[in-house]
Order: C-alpha cells, then structure tokens, then sequence
C-alpha cells in the first residue's frame, strides 16, 4: 500500500512543479472571437507603447465570462458592445450612453467613447441563394418556411438574439445552435442557408455572403467600446487615457479588413493590432516552446485536480463500501456531478474562484470523483465474503484490515478508477481554455476560431498523446503495484 | 468453554437455530455434525462473533460475548476454514504473522513461533516463502492451521477443514491434527460432514438438526443408545468400503 502514497506523493509534487504563479499586473480580456481579441491586442498594445505591464487573457468561453471576471477583478478591461451591455448585461434595453454610464459606475466600472464602429448582429445568407429566392430584408425569410437556420450559440440564447427576433419578424423556421466559425463553414458547404453574422466580419465578401435589411429596425445598435474598471483610473492611469482616446478611431471597413487580416490572412492578431497602432509587435516565442507552457499548464489542470480528487474519493468510496445506505447516496450523488455540462460548471465557479486555472481544476476535480469513488467501491465490495470475514475472525483490528487486507486486494480495480479518471481529465482540461485556464485547448480554441488546422492539431496532438502516456504510465504502475501474489493467481 | 443458552437465529425465512443449549467443554474436541441446514455453521460462526443471536445468549469462558470486547475475545480463539481462507494477496509466512505484526510482536519472534509451528505442523521449509496460489490444498490447510495457532490461543475453531482435500491428502492430515489436537490440549470445535472424521478426531460429537440438539456424546454412545431413530440413521448412513458388494 505504501506504493499508493508514493504514486500521490508523485502526482501531487509533479502538479506543483508544473504550477504557474498567479499574474498580478493589470489584465486585458477577450471574448472567443477574432474581432474581441484583436481589440484586446490593441489595448495590450497601447499599454506597451506606454511601458505599462499588462497580460492579456485571451478567447475566453463567453459574454458572461467576461463580465464576471470584470465585475470581481480577475480582469481590468474587455472590449464590449454597447447592444450587449444594454440588452443582457445590465438588463436596460433601450438605455443610452449616459444612462449606461450611471449604470455602470454604480458598479465601479466604466466604459470609454464608442470606437467608431457599430457591429451589431444581421442575418446573412448566400448571395446566389438570396438572388434566386429574391431575398433582401429579413421580413423576405417569411416566404420560406423550409430554410435551414445554424445560429451561434449565444445568438440562439440572448433575449435580444434569436428568440425575440423570431417573434418580432414572426419567423416560422426553427434553428439549430452551433459555433460561429463553424456556421460559415456550414454556409459554404450548402449544409446551412441562414446564419447570424456581426457587420464587420471579414467572411462577408469571402464567402459571398450578402447581410440581410433589418427592415423593422430590431437589432438595437451595437457600438463597441472598452469596459473598464474604475479603479484601473489609480492603478493604471496613463493606459486608462490610452484607450480612451481610442474613441472614434476604428471605423466599421477598418475592423472588417483588420478581422480580414487575421481570419483569412492568418496573421496573428498580435501583429496585425500592432501594425495598426503603428508600435513593434511583440516578441512571439516559437511553437516549442508554446508547446512547453501549454504541457506545463496541461498538466497542472491534470495533476492538481487528480491528487485533490485522489485524497477526497478514496476515503468516501471506503465508506460507501463500508455503509451502504449512505453509499447509495454518495454515489449518486458523483454520479450526478458527472452530467453537469463541463462550461455550465466553469461559469458556476467563477463567482466563487475567478477565471484561469482554478475553476477548471475545481470542475475537474469534480468529474474525477465519480471513476474513483464508484471503482473504490466496487473493489471493496467485491472482496469474496470469505476473505472478508476471515479477517475479521481471526481478530485483525479495522485498520489493520483495511490497509493490508481489503484495500491491497480492490487495489487493481482502484487504479483503473483513477486511470480513468486521469485520461477522462487530459481531454476535458482542453476545455479549461475557455476560462483562461490555458492549456491544450487554448490552441484549438484559437484554431476553431480561426479555422487553421495546423493551430487545431498544435492543441488535439499533444493532448491525444499525453492520453496515451498516461494510460500507459497508470499501466505500469499497475503492474508494479499488484502484489505477485494475486498475479500468480490470475495465471491459475 | 463455550456455553449456548436458548439460542435462536433466524433468516429471511428460514430458523437457523431454534432455542438452542449446548455446552462445550475445555480442553477437548468437540465436533458439529449433522445434515446440510442443521445449524452447524452457524453455531460455530456464533462463538467467533460472525453471528449474533436473535435470542437467547452465547458465553465464552463464562463472559457474554460482546461487540466492544470481541477483538481481543478472537484473539483467543484460532479460526480455520476450508482451504485455510488464505489472503491471496499475502505469501504464507505474512499470512502466518499477519496478526502477531498487528499486536506488536517482533519480527524474531514471529519467526521463531512460524518456525516451531511450521516443524509441528509438518510444513516445507520453502512453502512458507510461496503464495497461496503456488501451494497445495493440504499445505494451505497447514498454513491456515499455523495462523490460527500463531497466538497460542486456547481455542480452535474449525469449519470443514479437511473438505476440499483429496482422499490421501485428507486421510494423512486427519491422522496429523488427531496427534495435534491431543499434544496442544486446547479447546478444539470443528464442523464437518464426515461422521468417520468426527468420530476419529473428536471425543464428542454433537449431532443437530433443524436448528436443535438432537444428541451429545461419545460417537459410541451415539450408536449404543440412539435417543431417536435418525441417530442410528445418520451415525450409520455413510458408505464403506466394506459394503462392498
């Protein structure tokens, strides 16, 4: 059994090496879209043109997301919509300027001028296909109930979004919800006909798209502007003027050919906001070594949430062995855990932990409860009557019992438990990207997004091969923990 | 040194034991027989704790048996099951001090007790380096008799010991555990189905059926003066070689 602390204690000390220190300096975020991001590498930028230290949290999961993460600090500045602020954030559609102001700084935030472009939301589809339905205005969809609609998720979800422009134009289709990147890439497949669209995106004319007329006036305008917090005023006072003299510089054909730059060039959006703010770009380090932090970042996600899962499932799966009422209710209860969608989990702890690595760890934490605990149990409780009454008979203490008995012979089963644990956790810490956790996924988040594969694989190699690895590792020590005794058994 | 008073033990549906009285004595053999479902077992699992009466009450050396005492009660009483109930897991020698280690013995010490024991009992000198997979049936019978004897406790209790051997093996160490038993001078209760076995191990045979005592004596007084027909019946149901026809 001393094997099994060996194998925490190794679990636990790799966690800690591959463990990065908390940034404290001022924090940009960025939602998972080019356009967001691009804006976060202007501010980051004007924060470097000024020698302010600033780190940039990139493509993070969600609108929500970032407001959180502003509202309790974990990030100073966003860029936002003026639409989204109105309609979702601060539930006051219809509210102007001043009004969003008031709102605002009632909450100890701020927002800078509008940055001269209105991005609001439109619908667009196909040219050749609006030419041979005679399709202009969004009203026109009427006349064709039988068009396949694929609308971002968010869309799908936003009171101001799918749902109220349906019952405002009285739209009969129905819609499915899925990434933005990939309803374009639906689009020019002919797999989807409609799709939502933000006026800047660089798509438009690439995919010969043409944006359909808000002839009722529904989409409310969508301005973008930074989001800031006051205190950044005291904090960082000469970044703060930096972007607030961004007010009116970036007009709507200037986003779209910078978005342009980036999605269909391939530029990265770090330079392509440098070039235009006219400062050097910064020094970008090379695919190893990118490749390194995200492994060390990986495999904190991993490590940590394993060995806490390890200390906490272990003891409860004994329990539920031991009392089988309450064992009932534990396992279902881990089980239940199980079935959370793993972004409704991140979003749930932010308020409690922020955003970066340790909302993921908690949620991944969370999942590797139920193959530990239930394999735990079902090891204990598989123990042949017999050998569990004999050790009790012949007068071994509970303890005794426990660590040289009963927990050496559900020892294979308890490391299967973990080892699924631990391969489940290395493909589902690829989502942590979407809350800043870094990792795997934060490649293959920026490669959906921009559709690179080379950017996707960079992300879905390296994890599918620390997979493997662990699989293999969790097989030997496997091996090196049986004790011989049963292996000898097994053979006869 | 085991005392039954009025003791009763039920299942779902059926009565494993139905106001039982059985006196065990001190220091000799006694054995369980009677046909499948009589109680037996479970009388035996009764005086280790395993089982608690529904009614009535089970004393050992004049003490009740009781939950918050029953760890250093076992500690005085060696269990044997069929097989030895060997932890696979654990190679002899760790299975034979398995408990000693637990109560603080030293490791000389434990050796010395294995190896004595290992000589009385008749083992292989390599056999105790070897898993239980890697052992006989009669050497782990050897080494599960060893363990229970490691403490020197004044009672052994043994359930079927001898049942899955081969008629050899089996014949060879009933010969071994008779010369035992009466060398140590311990309390010995053993649970078998063999009326020949019970008879040449131990000096009283205690016969039950349905959860009752039917008859407790020599297995000649068992055959001289039957108190019921089954007696007769069940004393003289085996066959032997010698019917023969």
């Amino acid at each position: 059994m001393r094997g099994a602390w060996v194998l925490l204690g190794l679990v636990l000390a790799g966690a800690c090496l591959a463990q990065t220190a908390d940034v404290v300096s001022p924090s940009v975020g960025s939602k998972n879209f080019t356009e967001s991001v691009i804006l976060g590498e202007i501010a980051a930028g004007l924060a470097r043109n000024i020698d302010t230290t600033v780190s940039h949290r990139r493509q993070l999961g969600g609108t929500r997301i970032l407001w959180r993460a502003l509202e309790i600090g974990q990030i100073d500045v966003y860029a936002e919509y003026t639409g989204t602020l109105a309609q979702e954030l601060l539930q006051m559609p219809g509210a102007d300027e001043d009004e969003l102001r008031k709102a605002l700084g009632e909450r100890g935030l701020a927002m800078t001028g509008p940055l001269g472009f209105n991005n609001t939301y439109a619908l667009g589809l196909r040219r050749q296909l609006a030419a041979q339905l005679g399709i202009d205005s969004i009203s026109d969809l009427r006349a064709h109930p039988g068009l396949r609609f694929g609308l971002s998720n968010e869309f799908m979800q936003r009171a101001d979004g799918w749902p109220g422009l349906r019952k405002a134009y009285a739209l009969a289709q129905t819609a499915n919800g899925l990434d933005h990147d990939l309803a374009y890439r639906g689009l020019a497949d002919g797999a989807l006909d409609v799709t939502d669209l933000y006026r800047t995106d660089a798509e438009i004319p690439y995919y010969k798209l043409v944006v359909l007329d808000d002839d009722l006036d529904y989409f409310p305008s969508y301005q973008a502007v930074y989001l800031y917090r006051l205190d950044l005023r005291d904090r960082a006072p000469a970044w703060v003027a930096a972007l607030e003299s961004m007010a009116g510089t970036i007009d709507a054909a200037t986003m779209q050919s910078l978005n342009a730059r980036v999605k269909l060039e391939h530029e990265p959006e770090s330079t392509v906001a440098a070039d235009w703010l006219g400062i050097d770009a910064p020094i970008s380090s090379g695919r190893a070594a990118r490749i390194w932090t995200r492994t060390r970042e990986h495999l904190a996600l991993v490590g940590i949430s394993l060995g806490l899962a390890l200390i906490v499932a272990l003891p409860l799966g004994v329990f539920a062995a031991r009392r089988p009422r309450l064992g009932q209710v534990i396992l279902t209860t881990t089980g239940l855990l199980q079935t959370l969608p793993s972004l409704a989990v991140f979003v749930f702890m932010i308020p409690l932990l922020g955003i970066g690595a340790k909302p993921a760890i908690a949620a991944l934490f969370l999942y590797s409860l139920l193959p530990i605990v239930r394999n735990t149990h079902a090891g204990l409780t598989g123990i042949s009557r017999e050998l569990r009454e004999t050790a009790a008979a012949i007068g071994l203490p509970a303890a005794t019992r426990l660590w040289r008995i009963e927990l050496p012979l559900a020892l294979r089963m308890i490391l299967a438990g973990i080892k699924t644990a631990a391969v489940i956790n290395v493909g589902t810490a690829t989502l942590g990207a979407l809350i800043g956790a870094g990792g795997y996924g934060q490649p293959i988040l920026a490669g959906i997004r921009l559709d690179d594969v080379g950017l996707i694989l960079e992300g879905a190699i390296p994890a599918a091969l620390l997979a493997l690895i662990v699989q293999g590792l969790f097989e030997i020590v496997e091996r090196l923990l049986t004790p011989k005794g049963l292996r000898l058994g097994a053979r006869h | 040194m085991f005392t039954l008073s009025s003791v009763s033990k039920h299942y779902a549906t059926t009565i494993a034991l139905d106001r039982l009285d059985l006196e065990i004595e001190s220091g000799r053999t006694t054995a369980l027989i009677g046909p499948s479902g009589a109680g037996k077992s479970s009388v035996l699992r009764m005086l280790i704790g395993l089982e608690w009466p529904d009614a009535g009450q089970v004393r050992f050396d004049g003490q009740p048996l009781r939950r918050d005492r029953l760890l250093e009660q076992r500690r005085r009483i060696g269990y044997v099951i069929q097989e030895g109930g060997l932890f696979p897991h654990l190679t002899a020698a760790e299975n034979i001090g398995l408990l000693a280690r637990a109560v603080g013995w030293t490791r000389q010490a434990i050796n010395e007790r294995a190896e004595a024991l290992t000589r009385l009992c008749q083992l292989p000198d390599g056999a105790l380096a070897s898993y239980p997979s890697e052992l006989s049936g009669g050497q782990r019978q050897r080494v599960g008799l060893i363990r229970a004897l490691m403490l020197d406790p004044p009672v052994l209790l043994l359930d079927e010991p001898l049942g899955a051997l081969d008629p050899i093996v089996r014949f060879e160490l009933q010969a071994q555990m008779r010369e035992l038993f009466s060398n140590l001078g311990k309390t010995v209760v053993l649970v078998t189905h063999d009326v020949a076995e019970a008879a040449y191990l131990a000096g009283t045979l205690v016969l039950m059926r349905d959860g009752r005592l039917i008859q407790q004596g020599t297995a000649r007084e068992l055959i001289d003066s039957p108190v019921e027909s089954f007696v007769r019946e069940f004393m003289t149901a085996q066959r032997s070689i010698a019917d023969l026809p």
